[in-house]
């Protein structure tokens, strides 16, 4: 990193920037909504009027040294309904998370080429078609798409303006030609992104994913190579320089936390034709990430069984940042998972990465992958209280579990009726097709399914395991035993507790007593939704994701037969339960690989916790490498590690029950962190902080 | 059928031999060594282990033990609420333990990985050892060994593996014997014949403040290498602090007898004069 890129990381630490942001009054942010409902305006007006109000209050700021521009400095967006109409609206509608358009992944490289001027010819010959068709409301979206492309060349010129005025030529004539023209150059490219990417925030749209920009972007920097253009350092510094773009206004984006802003790039994987795709630019961009250490934008790396370990161990280089990425899914599993529920080859192969870990496909769908969740957990709760008394043989518990799976499933379907979303004329402009259809992508894309996320997989799976065995096999407890003591949160039946908790076998160990039970389970949740379609004829989409749904569905359920107490987490996404005493990672990925994951195809990743220590010299790198392409080529679909760092260990110290894998590097040997006297934990503790 | 001990299991070594390597550890050991951070893996009988940091005093364990001394009977281990007292030390046949040991194979292969035999000292269980291998074969196997043992065990158990890794913790007999419990000649001897021999293997050296980081010290282990064909490294092993964590596991005091708090030398230059392939781990 030069100092010019140090310079500017520095400032966008410490915040300097946010001194251009204006201090907008709520009633004036309130005001605005008012006025529109006054206006008595259809949606879709008031969605232009809105990004035309944020963008004409843009004030434009050059950063001292910076190249790549455009940055807030309206710090909140205004609704387009009041709260009363928002009201009215949930009466008739389904409203997923903020009710606009988000989590999706757009087609930038196709005006990011061909310029806004060329893509307004396109605008205005449909409405010439859908004004012979007498399609009133096409035509209506697709001014407002003029207007949308208006507002932002007219902030563009106003960046120009103030690049001239303070000396920066070079900012002026980029601004000169894109965003009207195609960008020629890898930083009017860059900078062109960074426009287009800033309109969408700027419209409300959230979790704007940056989808496969190795592949996209690439191009440009080749070309700029090739001619002699720039040098692989001052392109890898432009690159660095974007990279910190997607730091500047990411407070500012809606999320469940901060940090959850659903800025996923995509690097590696398969092109169309089926052949690995891994360039210069996602080496580029895997180093960037690494020298920088920014949460944004998040890597993922599409794998396939061709990678070779080289590749797994630039990954591995940045896991050992302790960032938690890059996310790993592979392309193996992914692609015919993707294929399975009815997307083509070439968009399957095309796949990205929305904010978390669902495969989507860019520029062309509008599937919602996060709409629901079952909980696994609750399910075999409600089992317990049902069918287990009455079960006669595990079998006949298991037919319990499915059907009490399937009512679950198909209650889900009409809570998502009607849906309802805030056009996004913007986007549109971004998503295949939207544009010669004159429809908003509001109203669907290409791909219209629905994803379920599957949470509390591994406490279901043993809760179930310490079931079968012990209800079941040895009947070492009668089943109204277990659901007493269930229901009275194990009090008073400590030895059942310990025996549930500590001693019954457990998903993650390579034990097939368990796994197969995940194997069952998982298929049972792919076979249910098999036949399920929403009301735009998408399919439903099964995954091993959790979100923060791992924290919320805690709350609906007690105690569980695998021993964990009321109010006790369960694991978040795809791993084993947080108080379960593991062999290692190696039955971990065993375990994990059991269940055929091309079903569970909506995504949620294996997470590996490893000490940083392990991360310690290019030999141990590598190791960690072939761990991770181990998992993948036993037929896991997706994984992330976290190198454990020092909050993590403070964590542990504190609640040794939630971290007995945390896994240490002491000396000549390794350890279990909890297991350590407390002296020796703050030594560790302490020597993290060094290590910093 | 040969029957051994064994203390543990762990599934991803990362740095002990090439690959993803499993590394079980037999117990017992012939040495003492003051600075051993595996004390669990010195007696060769089983013993009560005990993690007392996340122990809740709830006495238990106490109600229900019965004897004077500790006969690590198991009595207080299923009565323990949180799991964590275990008797360490788990017999099995060879050819079980290698069952338990090839699970996951394919992931140690395609690593370039094996098993890493290390203790304890894996040559004091001889009968069990070569059993153990021979199961194994033809996983890549690596043994750890103090190198104390009878000349004609440690040569047969450097013709059948394919790495060894041994340490040479001081090329002083008497402080040898001082800190260890023995002296060294059977290791230096042993060490003249692995030098000699096909097999790959490399050295470690314990960094011990005070005890054997002096120029000197490092300066005869070279030479002792300086013929070697098939030594692939010298590792270099800084004491840490940490290495009395698990005495009171196994209630022992940990009384190493040097000044635990004293920087450690490490004398790189020494090995690299000799051409010798060092790294410090």
């Amino acid at each position: 990193m030069n100092q010019r890129i140090k310079t500017i990381l520095d400032d966008i630490f410490q915040k300097k920037h946010h001194v251009f942001r204006q201090n907008i009054a709520p009633d004036v942010l309130s005001g605005f909504t008012v006025s529109l409902k006054e206006q008595k305006i259809p949606d879709v007006l008031r969605v232009q009027k809105r990004l035309s109000w944020v963008l004409q209050n843009e004030l434009p700021v050059i950063l001292p040294g910076e190249k790549i521009v455009f940055m807030r400095t309206v710090p909140k967006i205004p609704e387009i309904f009041t709260e009363e109409e928002w009201t009215e609206i949930r009466k008739e509608h389904y409203i997923h998370e903020l009710g606009r358009i988000c989590n999706i992944s757009s087609n930038y490289s196709y005006t990011i080429e061909v310029g806004l001027e060329q893509r307004r010819k396109e605008v205005l010959q449909s409405i010439d078609i859908h004004l012979a068709q007498g399609d009133k409301h096409g035509v209506q979206f697709l001014q407002v798409v003029l207007h949308a492309i208006d507002d932002i060349e007219k902030l563009a010129d106003r960046y120009a303006e103030l690049a001239i005025n303070s000396g920066r030529e070079d900012i002026f004539l980029i601004l000169n030609r894109i965003p009207r023209e195609g960008a020629k150059t890898f930083r009017e490219a860059l900078q062109f992104f960074r426009i287009l990417h800033f309109g969408l925030w700027a419209s409300g749209n959230y979790h704007n994913t940056v989808g496969r920009f190795d592949q996209y972007m690439f191009k440009y920097l080749k070309n700029d190579l090739d001619s002699g253009t720039l040098d692989y350092d001052s392109a890898f510094e432009l690159l660095e320089e974007f990279f910190i773009s997607f730091n500047k206004d990411s407070d500012l984006y809606p999320g469940m936390q901060q940090g959850d802003n659903g800025q996923s790039l995509v690097l590696g994987g398969v092109d169309e034709n089926g052949n690995d795709a891994f360039n210069l630019l996602s080496e580029m961009c895997l180093k960037a990430s690494l020298e920088l250490k920014l949460i944004d934008p998040k890597i993922n790396l599409r794998v396939t069984k061709n990678t070779p370990v080289e590749i797994y161990d630039l990954g591995t280089e940045l896991t050992k940042q302790g960032l938690g990425f890059p996310q790993y899914s592979n392309d193996e599993v992914v692609i015919p998972g993707l294929l399975s529920k009815g997307y083509e080859l070439k968009d399957a192969r095309d796949y990205v990465v929305a904010a978390c870990w669902e495969f989507i496909i860019p520029g062309q769908g509008m599937d919602i992958p996060n709409i629901a969740a079952l909980s696994f957990a609750r399910v075999v709760d409600t089992c317990v209280k049902k069918y287990l008394k009455t079960a006669t043989d595990f079998n006949s518990f298991m037919d319990g579990v499915r059907q009490e799976m399937k009512e679950e499933l198909e209650s889900i379907g009409p809570g998502l009726s009607n849906i309802y979303s805030e056009p996004a004329p913007l986007q549109s402009l971004l998503m295949n097709g939207c544009i010669e259809k004159a429809r908003d992508i509001s109203v669907g894309g290409k791909y219209n399914n629905y994803g379920i996320h599957g949470t509390g997989i591994s406490t279901a799976v043993d809760s179930l395991t310490a079931i079968k065995k012990y209800v079941f096999e040895e009947k070492l407890v009668s089943a109204g035993e277990i659901s007493d003591a269930i229901r009275n949160n194990f009090e008073g039946s400590d030895r059942l507790w310990e025996k549930l908790r500590y001693d019954a076998p457990k998903m993650g160990n390579d034990d097939d007593f368990a796994d197969h039970i995940a194997v069952e389970l998982l298929d049972a949740f792919s076979e249910l939704t098999a036949n399920m379609k929403n009301e735009n004829g998408g399919c439903f989409r099964p995954g091993s994701g959790s979100a923060m749904y791992y924290l919320w569905h805690v709350k609906d359920i007690g105690a569980s037969a695998d021993g964990r107490k009321k109010g006790e987490p369960l694991s978040a996404n795809f791993s084993p339960g947080l108080n379960v005493k593991v062999k290692g990672p190696l039955s971990i990925i065993k375990s994990f690989s059991k269940p055929d994951m091309k079903k569970i195809m909506n995504g949620g990743p294996l997470t590996l916790e490893l000490h940083d220590t392990v991360f310690r010299n290019p030999e141990s790198i590598r190791k960690v490498s072939y761990l991770v392409k181990s998992y993948m080529d036993l037929g896991g679909h997706q994984l992330q590690i976290n190198a454990v760092n020092r909050e993590q260990l403070i964590a542990a110290k504190e609640h040794p029950e939630l971290y007995r894998n945390l896994i240490v590097r002491v000396w000549g040997w390794s350890g279990y962190f909890t297991e350590l006297d407390e002296v020796y934990q703050d030594h560790i503790i302490q020597r993290v902080e060094l290590s910093v | 059928m040969s029957k051994g001990t064994i203390f543990n299991i762990e599934e991803f070594a990362v740095h002990d031999g090439p690959g993803i390597r499993k590394l079980v550890f037999f117990k017992g050991c012939p040495l003492h060594c003051s600075w051993c951070h595996n004390p669990e893996g010195i007696s060769f009988r089983k013993e009560l282990m005990v993690s007392h940091t996340a122990c809740i005093d709830c006495s238990k364990c106490r109600e229900v033990c019965t004897s004077e001394k500790c006969i690590a009977c198991g009595r207080c281990i299923e009565v323990c609420p949180l799991r964590l007292r275990k008797v360490c030390g788990q017999e099995f046949e060879a050819c079980e333990l290698a069952n338990e040991l090839l699970k996951g194979k394919e992931i140690l292969i395609n690593s370039g990985g094996g098993i890493t035999i290390s203790g304890g000292e894996p040559l004091a269980q001889p009968a069990f050892l070569f059993g153990l291998i021979e199961h194994l074969k033809p996983l890549n196997i690596a043994v750890e060994t103090s190198g104390h043992a009878a000349a004609p065990i440690f040569q047969k158990m450097v013709s059948v593996v394919d790495l060894v890794l041994m340490d040479i913790k001081h090329t002083d007999p008497v402080i040898h014997k001082r800190y260890t419990g023995v002296d060294n000649h059977q290791i230096l001897e042993n060490l003249e014949f692995l030098c000699g021999s096909d097999t790959d293997f490399y050295i470690r050296v314990p960094l011990i403040p005070g005890v054997n980081d002096t120029r000197e010290n490092m300066e005869k282990t070279a030479w002792l290498l300086k013929d070697a064909k098939h030594l692939k490294r010298v590792e270099l092993l800084p004491y840490h602090q940490t290495a009395g964590a698990k005495y009171p596991m196994v209630n022992k005091q940990f009384d190493p007898g040097f000044d635990t708090n004293k920087k450690v030398n490490v004398w790189k230059d020494v090995f690299e004069n000799y051409n010798i392939n060092i790294s410090v781990l």
